[in-house]
């Protein structure tokens, strides 16, 4: 009976030790977006793509990404996005000091000279090559925010990290992802939580 | 015996007079008596030999029957009108070149990309503009090649001389100048554009009336690349393609350079709405081509892949809005598994099957 009954407590206890043990491992996630609960993003029409930040080494990165972002979101077919062009005929107009974070005054101003609903702030925070020993790979990090006119409050927000060294990079060189693939996927990536 | 004789002299009569015919319908125009060509306008951002690709060009013109407008009237011309910009033709121009010289056209080449390191790689595109009071694009093609593009067996085929490499590229682009002449249709034109070129960035407004001609002023690209010119050699690719398309004129480029230097519009990010307003009833366009290159490189030597990247949009006249969007990024080694088949070796090429591709998506 000694003998059943410790079996039968190491059947239970080593199994329920594992599992404890997996569980104490796990991390907990923090979401990397937010929608205001009482937004209705069906009401927004047209959208602003204000000038990216750039923490990058890359001067032209911010423009890059941008333009991949405008052109995906008006391709997703939900809303109609202002021409770059006239996005910065609205910053020289209204003098907004620092485009790729204005000022509450500076967004509604904007916001109606260049008839959008709502703007889109950015910040890149990686953008192209990182390297770990010998091994190189392309990495890009972003996170953009949604700033609604009438509210003048920040709406959305959601960042996105594609690339970077996998295993397979490390183990077989390569250099990673072209940058291109990898931003497009990071852009997708955003989208998908903006509208999903 | 006798009649014979009158026979085959008969027949030998008709052929001969045949071929003459056939011979003077392939070499001359009755429509072009005099062709300006104008010194070539270099794009490459590197030095290259624009004396001799233009004297070259004048002699393959030449042998081919063209009558071009001697170097002395031309030289006058230019002295005289200050002419500077010679990327395009405005219309003042156009018609001093028509009461002055008598030319009826104006020939104008660009060199895109001129390397002389083993294997060669050369682009040029040229252009045929209409003289008078309306300058119209008559014709336009681009050729770009490598001297590996097909080395074959044993590289026996592979060209190192820049010298034949130009003579190559100058042949293919007075063959589809004198194909367009005679009546037929240029060779350039027949390329179709592979698939795997395509983008799956793209939008299209259901604004954009497929029955419907619309006029296209197509504005230079703002550039992103670290390429010097690739703004004007996107927006020219975009010119060739779209000047194909049935439901497009496209506005001759030295026309909207004139009007954005009168109205004195600077993009800094792209046209504004404003600035787009003014083109439009300036050179009553019906829609704008504007976007952004973001890579255009080529490369030197054996090893190494062309990168084209842009996007593009079309601006339509009564709605005010973006009608059309297009994004695209491809290397030239895509899709390519044994032996380097099916890679294209220049910025070039590439650039010109992806922009056919994101023009046909314009009305589809």
């Amino acid at each position: 009976m000694t003998r059943w009954g410790n079996y039968i407590n190491a059947r239970i206890y080593i199994p329920l030790l594992t599992l404890v043990s997996l569980v104490a491992c796990v991390t907990s996630s923090i979401p990397d977006n937010y929608h205001d609960p009482g937004m209705d993003f069906a009401a927004l029409r047209t959208i602003a793509v204000m000038p990216f930040g750039n923490l990058t080494g890359d001067k032209q990165a911010g423009e890059r990404v941008r333009d991949t972002f405008m052109t995906a979101l008006l391709s997703s077919g939900a809303v109609y996005v202002v021409p770059a062009g006239e996005v910065a005929r609205g910053i020289s107009k209204v003098g907004v000091i620092n485009p790729t974070a204005p000022s509450e005054e500076e967004i509604v101003k904007l916001a109606i000279i260049i008839k959008a609903d709502a703007l889109i702030t950015g910040v890149i925070r990686e953008y192209g090559q990182v390297r770990s020993g010998t091994t190189s790979a392309n990495v890009i990090s972003l996170s953009l925010q949604m700033i609604e006119k009438e509210s003048k409050k920040v709406v959305w927000t959601a960042s996105s990290t594609k690339g970077g060294i996998s295993i397979w990079d490390r183990l077989f060189g390569g250099g990673g992802r072209p940058m291109n693939e990898i931003t497009e996927a990071a852009i997708d990536d955003i989208i998908n939580k903006l509208f999903y | 015996m006798i009649l014979s004789i009158n026979f085959s002299i008969r027949v030998f009569v008709i052929l001969f007079a045949a071929l003459i015919c056939l011979a003077g319908r392939a070499t001359t125009n009755d429509s072009l008596n005099i062709i300006a060509v104008l010194p070539v306008f270099n794009l490459s951002g590197k030095p290259a030999p624009l004396k001799d690709i233009r004297q070259s060009l004048i002699n393959r013109f030449k042998s081919q029957g063209l009558n071009i407008l001697d170097e002395e009237n031309l030289e006058k011309f230019i002295v005289r009108h200050r002419l500077r910009y010679i990327g395009g033709i405005n219309e003042a121009t156009a018609r001093a070149f028509r009461e002055e010289t008598g030319a009826e056209a104006v020939l104008i080449t660009f060199v895109e990309l001129y390397s002389d390191i083993s294997p060669p790689k050369i682009a040029l595109t040229s252009r045929l503009v209409s003289t008078g009071n309306d300058p119209e694009i008559l014709w336009m093609t681009g050729i770009g090649l490598a001297g590996d593009d097909s080395p074959g067996l044993l590289e026996l085929s592979l060209i190192e001389n820049p010298e034949t490499l130009l003579e190559k590229t100058v042949q293919h682009l007075s063959a589809s100048l004198t194909g367009y002449l005679s009546g037929g249709k240029a060779w350039a034109d027949n390329r179709r554009a592979r698939k795997k070129f395509r983008s799956k960035a793209s939008y299209r407004s259901p604004v954009l009336d497929a029955d419907r001609k619309y006029n296209v002023a197509v504005m230079p690209f703002l550039n992103l690349s670290d390429r010097k010119y690739a703004g004007e050699v996107t927006a020219l690719h975009f010119v060739s393609q779209l000047r194909t398309h049935e439901n497009l004129t496209v506005i001759e480029p030295g026309q909207v350079r004139q009007a954005l230097l009168e109205m004195r519009i600077i993009m800094d990010d792209g046209i504004s709405l404003a600035g787009a307003e003014s083109v439009f009833s300036k050179l009553d366009a019906d829609i704008i081509l504007t976007g952004k290159v973001l890579n255009y490189q080529d490369y030197q030597g054996l090893t190494g892949k062309p990168k084209v990247g842009f996007s593009a949009l079309l601006i339509e006249k009564k709605s005010r809005e973006i009608v059309w969007s297009y994004q695209s990024y491809h290397e030239g080694d895509e899709g390519v598994w044994f032996f380097d088949w099916g890679k294209v070796n220049t910025a070039h090429s590439l650039a010109t099957e992806m922009v056919q591709l994101a023009v046909e998506t314009i009305f589809r």
